[in-house]
């Protein structure tokens, strides 16, 4: 669905979600410059934004190659449970420097799922970076909580990355979907910007025969992919 | 000290710009959402606001729309500093200028620390 004409208009979406990142870096060297300063946590912070910008283009890239047919991801055996906790470990620091609280959750021990793991760890990182960058809170100056998350469903194993979004509604991502790369914001309820993240992650997942959906889990909701578990293994 | 409430949905930018306006005087109200941002000129009476129009929930012009429902805050000065380009917003100035009484309008990008404070003080001399 993102072939074509649709590649154009993600394309149009990560560049609208680029400014963010690097207006923070003009702005944080100008107040530097200002200040008379520059503080190791500020460089810091620069750094920490050119590299998430330089991380989407890359999650990008790789969505369109794979959108356009250009390169396969080959499926193999991919522990959910090593993949979210690696994931949450790349975006501790910019989790921080938004105030987020990152928590993994693995309910119990599963079989390796069939992804493959540098897709994988592409489409969860563009999840985190859009899901960690937007704040979403009706009351404000309090610290956000993320969870990274895998349960069990009769369908498969189920990841994602849910929040203090209720009010997610299945009907809205598909809209959003729709408006990739044409409207400013096509995901309200969930983040403030162009969504490219989300859409990048999208492609990705769907290269590896998933996608991303609206998900529960607890009290929290967010995005979320099932993946199929590896026979290879189940039948050991 | 002149009070300014931020409306600017990524924490890290709010940051830069409040350090920016805290040294220049200002005191600074930052929330994130349309909502808040509602109840915060409520609390806070502040002198002007400057808004992102891109924000979860309900976005800016949505805001602005209900924020000038209230006759109370009809003289406070908005600005509103988005990453929108202007391109989109073509068609959009004059509702904004005249019937939302938006004092400026700033393409974020492209609009430096110095120019943001500038426009504050057109706005609140």
């Amino acid at each position: 669905m993102y072939a074509g004409k649709d590649s154009t208009a993600t394309l149009q979406a990560v560049a609208e979600q680029l400014k963010v990142p690097l207006t923070i870096i003009a702005r944080q060297a100008e107040l530097n410059q200002a200040l008379g300063q520059t503080e190791a946590d500020d460089l810091r912070a620069m750094h920490l934004q050119a590299t998430t910008a330089l991380t989407l283009i890359d999650c990008y890239l790789l969505g369109l190659a794979l959108a356009q047919g250009q390169t396969q991801l080959e499926l193999e055996p991919v522990s959910l449970s090593s993949m979210l906790t690696s994931t949450a470990h790349d975006l501790y620091y910019l989790a921080r420097q938004h105030g987020v609280e990152l928590e993994v959750q693995v309910a119990g021990r599963y079989a390796p799922v069939m992804a493959n793991r540098r897709g994988l760890k592409a489409a969860l990182l563009s999840l985190g970076y859009d899901l960690i960058s937007s704040n979403n809170t009706s009351g404000d100056n309090r610290y956000r909580h993320l969870t990274l998350a895998a349960h069990r469903t009769p369908h498969g194993l189920v990841a994602g990355m849910y929040g203090e979004y209720q009010d997610i509604e299945a009907h809205e991502w598909r809209t959003a979907l729709k408006l990739c790369g044409q409207a400013g914001q096509p995901f309200t309820s969930l983040c403030a910007g162009s969504g490219a993240g989300l859409f990048v992650a999208d492609i990705i997942l769907r290269s590896m025969t998933t996608q991303l959906r609206v998900g529960r889990r607890q009290k929290e909701a967010g995005l979320a992919a099932t993946f199929l578990p590896s026979q290879q293994l189940v039948f050991i | 000290m002149k009070r300014i409430v931020l409306i600017e949905p990524n924490s890290v930018l709010a940051k830069l710009y409040r350090q920016m306006l805290q040294k220049n005087g200002y005191d600074v109200v930052h929330v994130t959402t349309a909502q808040a941002g509602i109840d915060a000129v409520d609390a806070a009476k502040p002198h002007a606001v400057v808004l992102e129009l891109q924000i979860p929930t309900h976005n800016g012009i949505e805001f602005l729309h209900e924020f000038r429902s209230y006759p109370e805050w009809n003289d406070i000065p908005v600005i509103v500093n988005t990453v929108i380009t202007p391109e989109r917003l073509q068609g959009l100035e004059e509702s904004f200028t005249q019937d939302l009484a938006v004092g400026a309008i700033l393409y974020k990008p492209k609009t430096s620390l110095d120019q943001l404070l500038l426009a504050l003080k057109e706005q609140l001399p």
